[in-house]
């Protein structure tokens, strides 16, 4: 059981709070969402269940630390991870059981461990210049071989991307959707604020308030391409994507080569150093080959009944270049064309003298996309802006 | 060995199953834990699992009230926590102008109870029973919405400006589904207890056939529910979840069909438009694809 596993030599109940305590630590050093205050929680919890059963103590931390879908997949393994000794691996699977291999039998090294400012716990606090990768279940060598991400951070036109940014979601904020300018007519009273109006003239309503109208803002996916052939054009794209992401609330982020990802977490994150870490991560198979047509259904299956609906603007950014079939490519981008409400595609190409967009990619593609503009750099992406904006409406 | 907990979570789970609902035992334990330590309950998965049966479920046990908030996009506080009825405080002022008392007690009486219209939220803190309040499908409801949320859940209080600040009489058993439609905010989530339901595996779905569709006999309901699982293993838009599992059983007793295999796979077609959602979906569910999977059952 657990608390088989304390050392007998110092008082075991201080070793098993401190064991318990650092659980959520050792979570948030994994990507969760944890914090300071649920260390007691954890305890709290533990008073309230016991810590005799394991399975009791695992589903009810399993409910208090989770916080989304992702979280609660991966949660068994690293409970066992944090809690089992190396031979007692229920759940473990692979990525986890690099972390489970170092850790000491029991909560031995707890004291000395507590010194490791970073807030990972004692299963994998170890090796710190290891941990990272152990915990994701990539190598080092892998992350280092698959893109140097620094070039998302230098400061070079920096200012210039988020100023654009900044116009473009503006621009996006005061957007007159046609739903709005249909129903322009027909406003509502507002009673409360007419009663609030009516105190000076001594209760009697001379003057109306009317209800302000909700405005609702068209939702922005991006479809980032970063396989090999896009390699100089994907630095450039994934920046602009951070600026767009820390201006509006409602955009949704992936880059794709032979596999889709999702990268708006990574990209909001406000720490840049920490952002290029956990792009590095996601990144595997970045500068590739291209499979649009496989990607885009990987992503019809998985994320589109969830972020694409009738007022989500879709935006693909890619050269066409494509290995796939085309067939497929037709088929997934009109089954996102019909959820989504109108679809742009930004191939940087298109403005290089002797470019026509003839790849079989593209002639598959082009029944199904509303506006396809060139936009290999900074001043392309502004002479196109409006017209993406006419588009969106 | 089992503890007292472990105790208490099978006589949770035998009390939902009475209620109609088959719990696994971790659900059993986060909604011991939601009850200990008063914190909602967040739950997740796709449409279909059963997710807003858990809340209809727990009331049903605890012998309480059921309030339900179904958000909606545009929800605002005024359909969900609070409104003044203006009408009325409208014609009040009109009868009070011959009124002799001082202004300030008039216009106490104006902004006084009667003239409040309790909505779902402030009707669950004021029962005098803990009642269970389900709010369904938070994610429908904009980022404003869940800001106004947040005091409620943490404290169990609202403030109306003009009446002050109302405490809750009793906890509310509060359980918010969602369907990912929106990314819900980290505050939101870390204010409460999570819970992940997928579809549900052979055995647990069975149950649930048997205990929701006892008129089934045991092959008919083993074959339906072997039937349904490779249906989801299928590449559909739509995939099918309990409710349609029941449905379908329902349209198969009521089409006479006690067992299924590929020869009656025509008939078992027909019924199919309980279980297959969309053009797409059902384009592929011709008579040989059925009459495979019925084979496999």
């Amino acid at each position: 059981m657990l608390i088989a596993a304390a050392s007998p030599a110092a008082d075991p109940g201080a070793i098993l709070r401190a064991r318990l305590t650092g659980f959520a630590g050792f979570l948030h050093a994994n990507g969760y969402g944890t914090g300071g205050a649920d260390s007691v929680r954890v305890l709290e919890t533990s008073v309230q269940t016991g810590i005799l059963d394991q399975q009791i103590l695992r589903w009810s931390l399993k409910a208090l630390l989770c916080g989304r879908g992702d979280e609660w997949r991966r949660f068994d393994g690293l409970f066992d991870a944090y809690f089992l000794p190396p031979n007692k691996k229920i759940f473990v699977d692979s990525n986890v059981g690099a972390a489970a291999g170092r850790e000491p039998p029991g909560g031995m090294r707890e004291g000395n461990e507590s010194e490791h400012a970073d807030g990972a716990g004692p299963g994998v606090a170890g090796d710190d210049a290891d941990t990272d990768t152990a915990r994701h279940g990539a190598s080092r060598e892998e992350s280092l071989a698959s893109m140097d991400f620094r070039e998302l951070n230098q400061a070079e036109h920096a200012r210039d991307i988020e100023a654009l940014m900044r116009r473009f979601a503006m621009r996006l904020k005061h957007l007159h959707l046609r739903r709005e300018a249909r129903f322009h007519h027909g406003r509502r009273l507002d009673l409360q604020g007419t009663i609030r109006q009516s105190v000076a003239s001594g209760g009697t309503p001379l003057r109306l308030a009317w209800k302000e109208r909700r405005r609702v803002r068209p939702r922005l996916l991006l479809l980032l391409d970063v396989s090999r052939s896009m390699s100089s054009y994907s630095f450039f794209y994934l920046r602009l994507a951070r600026a767009l992401c820390a201006e509006l609330a409602d955009v949704h982020c992936f880059i794709f080569h032979t596999r889709i990802t999702g990268v708006a977490e990574a990209l909001r994150d406000p720490d840049p150093w920490r952002s290029q870490e956990r792009l590095h991560l996601l990144a595997a198979g970045w500068a590739g080959g291209t499979r649009i047509g496989e990607c885009l259904r990987d992503f019809n299956r998985d994320h589109a009944a969830r972020l694409v609906h009738s007022r989500t603007g879709v935006i693909i950014v890619s050269d066409g270049y494509d290995t796939g079939e085309p067939e497929l490519l037709a088929r997934e981008l009109a089954a996102l064309r019909r959820r989504s409400r109108r679809m742009v595609w930004l191939n940087p190409l298109l403005n290089q003298p002797g470019f026509s967009p003839e790849s079989r990619a593209m002639q598959a593609a082009m029944p199904h996309i509303d506006l396809l503009a060139p936009g290999a750099n900074l001043a392309g992406i502004e002479h196109v802006l409006p017209q993406i904006i006419e588009v969106l409406r | 060995m089992t503890t007292q907990r472990m105790d208490e979570v099978v006589a949770l789970q035998l009390q939902l199953e009475g209620a109609g609902y088959v719990a696994e035992p971790a659900l059993a334990a986060a909604l011991l834990l939601m009850m200990d330590l008063g914190r909602p309950l967040l739950v997740e998965g796709d449409a279909g699992v059963g997710k807003t049966e858990i809340a209809k479920a727990l009331a049903t046990v605890r012998g309480a009230r059921l309030i339900r908030l179904q958000c909606y996009e545009g929800l605002d506080v005024h359909a969900a926590m609070y409104e003044w009825n203006y009408q009325r405080q409208l014609l009040a002022i009109k009868l009070l102008e011959h009124d002799e008392r001082p202004a300030a007690v008039k216009e106490q009486d104006i902004f006084s109870e009667r003239y409040l219209l309790k909505r779902p939220l402030l009707e669950a803190i004021s029962c005098a029973e803990p009642p269970v309040l389900l709010i369904d499908e938070v994610d429908r409801a904009d980022e404003a919405f869940e800001a106004y949320l947040l005091e409620l859940l943490s404290d169990f209080q609202m403030s109306i400006p003009e009446l002050g600040t109302v405490l809750a009489v009793t906890r509310p058993l509060v359980v918010i589904t969602s369907n990912g439609t929106r990314e819900l905010s980290d505050a939101l989530r870390r204010r409460c207890l999570y819970q992940y339901i997928d579809y549900p595996v052979f055995a647990k779905e069975l149950a649930i056939v048997e205990i929701k569709a006892p008129q089934a006999a045991g092959q008919l309901a083993r074959q339906v529910v072997e039937f349904v699982q490779s249906v989801r293993r299928m590449d559909l838009q739509k995939k099918p979840g309990i409710a349609e599992t029941l449905d379908w059983t329902a349209a198969l007793l009521r089409m006479g069909i006690s067992v299924i295999d590929d020869d009656g796979a025509e008939r078992i077609l027909e019924t199919l438009s309980a279980l297959v959602k969309t053009r797409e979906d059902r384009a592929g569910f011709t008579r040989e694809v059925v009459a495979r999977i019925a084979a496999a059952c």
